[in-house]
């Protein structure tokens, strides 16, 4: 096989924004991949990491729909399918929202990423940029999906949504398959002012996959976010999620959640940036490890000098199954400004022994119960979704909960 | 025809030993009240009959029809045929009702809609039960919801602590007719133990227990509670040993 960074070299210099991809690829090169021994990346298994076992995507495959994409495509307005990065299909037209497809990010655009490994080989080897733009006053009630199929090789998704100001949307993005794969994804989301998004990330890869995800989220005055991160698959799965409130009045929750088992590593990282005064924003993250799993949690709220009251909260709860798991909780807080309410709270445990009572009291077996409380984790993020979506995702996630075994 | 019998009930919470020595046996189809003072074990003797983990039953036995509940799980005891209804119900977010009755067994089959008619016949918003257990419930709410839960479980036996605090007039009476009717749809077995005879409007009772220091101190007819409701539980005295 051509070692990765030879494939990359190669399809970066055939497309025909080579100029720019390549100093993205350089800079990777002088950064290199990070090392255990990285603060920020110590919980990954990057012993057993090796970027030249996998191939660089240079086409999509072609036979990735699945049938929670179909089951998504039902209720959505639209459903755009990406395979290994690619567009297979951009959709349907929606009134009032414009699909696109764009070059990778050069210049100023890299600027944020220049220390980011991961993300400097998406901007370098990305198929291009799935955009989506939201006009200025529209609502768009369904839906809006990205189903991001992976199969076996390095795919780079980028995906870049825009609401203008005043607009309304939901989506979704689903990413699947990927045994054996680097799924390395790149999210960027700019919501205008007084619009409001509701995002989903909505991850089940194979358990055999490494998944990569930075997002950033760029809210405008009066501009909300309602943000949930669901990680359920892959064998590492690393998501950074960064909000930055540049307007005043602009808010963000995110809620993440994930469940892991067998010798999965879910690695949550998220910064809420209060640049503007009068922002607020939600951090919950709730998410259970089973057998040998871990899991780690690493917030940072950080506050301009400026930014007044200001409202920034988290809480991390994590439920460990099994005497072998652990879980890590890292809360951080950077206040330049005094006129601020800040709080955290986390706690590490077991599930709740007299919710787990009140259910068996009703005449549910304790396994079942144990089971019940941990899909709730799933339904109570998902619960702000439209019912047809939430109803569907519930099931999806019950498929992937089915085989889930509790330690006594 | 079923028979709860509770004998000799010894519970602890802690090192503090609340119920000391409860005797009560009632029949299917019965009715019966436990009153008493705050403090006599009334709920203590619920949780732990229900197998709540912060109560330790220290001595005695409780049984239905010969088998003993004590040494089942939560969810066997339900099973078996007795259902707590709590004085406080706990909020479980994430876990709906409808979930939650399809794991204990009850028939999936239009389930929804049984569902939807028991809470009308409590007064209950239908849509308050498609909300995560318990979660942004009032406290009238969350007891008409206990009975909901009763009604489609059908245990043999039901002990409701104090499911009249926190309800308005009307609830109330719904709530009583709905627990009289029980005894007739499936000759339920129904203990309640209040502070109120107004709950007694609706709900005829066939024996009143007052217990005192965790114990049964006189047991009588329904004409018990106008006796209390006038003179109060002082002049029935405390036990004057451990039983």
């Amino acid at each position: 096989m051509v070692p990765f960074s030879e494939s990359a070299r190669d399809f970066v210099r055939a497309q025909p924004d080579a100029a720019g991809r390549l100093v993205a690829l350089e800079r990777f090169g002088a950064v290199g991949l990070p090392t255990a021994s990285e603060e920020v990346w110590r919980y990954a298994p990057l012993d057993a990491f090796d970027l030249d076992r996998y191939a660089l995507a240079t086409a999509p495959a072609t036979d990735l729909t699945t049938s929670l994409a179909d089951a998504l495509a039902s209720v959505a307005a639209t459903t755009i399918r990406l395979s290994d990065g690619f567009v297979l299909d951009s959709g349907r037209p929606v009134p009032g929202v414009d699909v696109s497809w764009l070059p990778a990010p050069t210049g100023p655009d890299l600027d944020p990423y220049l220390s980011d490994a991961f993300s400097l080989l998406n901007a370098a080897v990305t198929p291009g940029v799935t955009t989506i733009t939201v006009r200025a006053g529209v609502e768009v009630p369904e839906p809006l999906v990205i189903a991001c199929g992976a199969s076996a090789t390095a795919s780079f998704p980028r995906v870049h949504v825009v609401l203008e100001p005043g607009a309304r949307a939901v989506v979704i993005e689903a990413y699947e398959g990927g045994h054996e794969s680097l799924v390395d994804v790149v999210g960027e989301y700019d919501i205008g002012a007084g619009s409001a998004l509701t995002l989903v990330a909505y991850q089940r890869l194979d358990h055999s996959a490494w998944h990569i995800a930075r997002t950033t989220a760029r809210l405008d005055r009066d501009a909300h976010l309602n943000h949930a991160v669901v990680g359920l698959g892959a064998r590492y799965d690393r998501s950074r999620n960064d909000a930055v409130m540049l307007g005043s009045g602009a808010e963000n929750v995110l809620r993440t959640t994930f469940f892991g088992s067998g010798d999965q590593v879910h690695d949550f990282r998220t910064r809420q940036y209060h640049v503007a005064a009068r922002t607020r924003s939600t951090l919950l993250s709730k998410g259970a490890v089973a057998d040998a799993a871990r899991s780690v949690y690493t917030g940072l709220i950080e506050i301009e000098h400026g930014a007044r009251r200001t409202d920034a909260r988290q809480t991390n709860h994590n439920l460990l199954l099994s005497p072998q798991a652990h879980a890590d909780s890292v809360p951080n807080l950077e206040i330049r400004e005094n006129d601020v309410v800040c709080a955290h709270a986390s706690s590490v445990g077991p599930l709740d022994e007299i919710q787990l009572w009140y259910l068996e009291s009703r005449g549910v077996e304790r396994r079942e119960a144990q089971r019940l409380m941990i899909r709730g984790f799933f339904l109570e993020m998902l619960d702000a979704l439209p019912p047809a979506v939430a109803e569907l995702l519930t099931a999806d996630v019950d498929a992937a909960l089915g085989a889930l075994e509790v330690a006594r | 025809m079923s028979v709860l019998t509770i004998q000799g009930l010894r519970v602890a919470v802690g090192d503090r030993e609340v119920v000391r020595g409860l005797d009560l046996t009632m029949r299917s189809g019965e009715v019966h009240v436990i009153m008493g003072p705050n403090g006599s074990g009334k709920s203590t003797l619920a949780h732990a009959l229900a197998g709540h983990p912060g109560y330790h039953i220290t001595g005695g036995t409780a049984e239905i029809d010969g088998v003993s509940l004590l040494d089942l799980s939560p969810t066997d005891r339900v099973r078996r045929g007795l259902f707590l209804a709590l004085q406080q119900p706990i909020e479980v977010p994430g876990v709906r009702l409808a979930d939650v009755l399809r794991a204990a067994g009850v028939e999936s089959e239009g389930l929804d809609a049984r569902i939807r008619a028991e809470a009308e016949r409590v007064g209950l918003r239908p849509d308050l039960l498609s909300r995560f257990m318990n979660v942004d419930l009032s406290g009238g709410e969350r007891k008409r919801a206990e009975v909901v839960q009763f009604a489609l479980l059908r245990p043999a036996f039901a002990l409701f602590d104090e499911v009249d605090s926190g309800l308005d007039v009307d609830a109330l009476g719904a709530v009583a007719r709905r627990l009289a009717a029980s005894t007739q749809e499936w000759g339920c077995g129904v203990l309640v133990i209040t502070h109120f005879s107004r709950l007694l409007h609706d709900l005829t009772p066939t024996v009143i227990h007052v217990v005192r220091a965790g114990q049964v101190v006189t047991t009588g007819g329904p004409e018990l509670a106008a006796v209390l409701e006038r003179g109060g539980y002082e002049p029935f005295g405390v036990p004057t040993s451990d039983a």
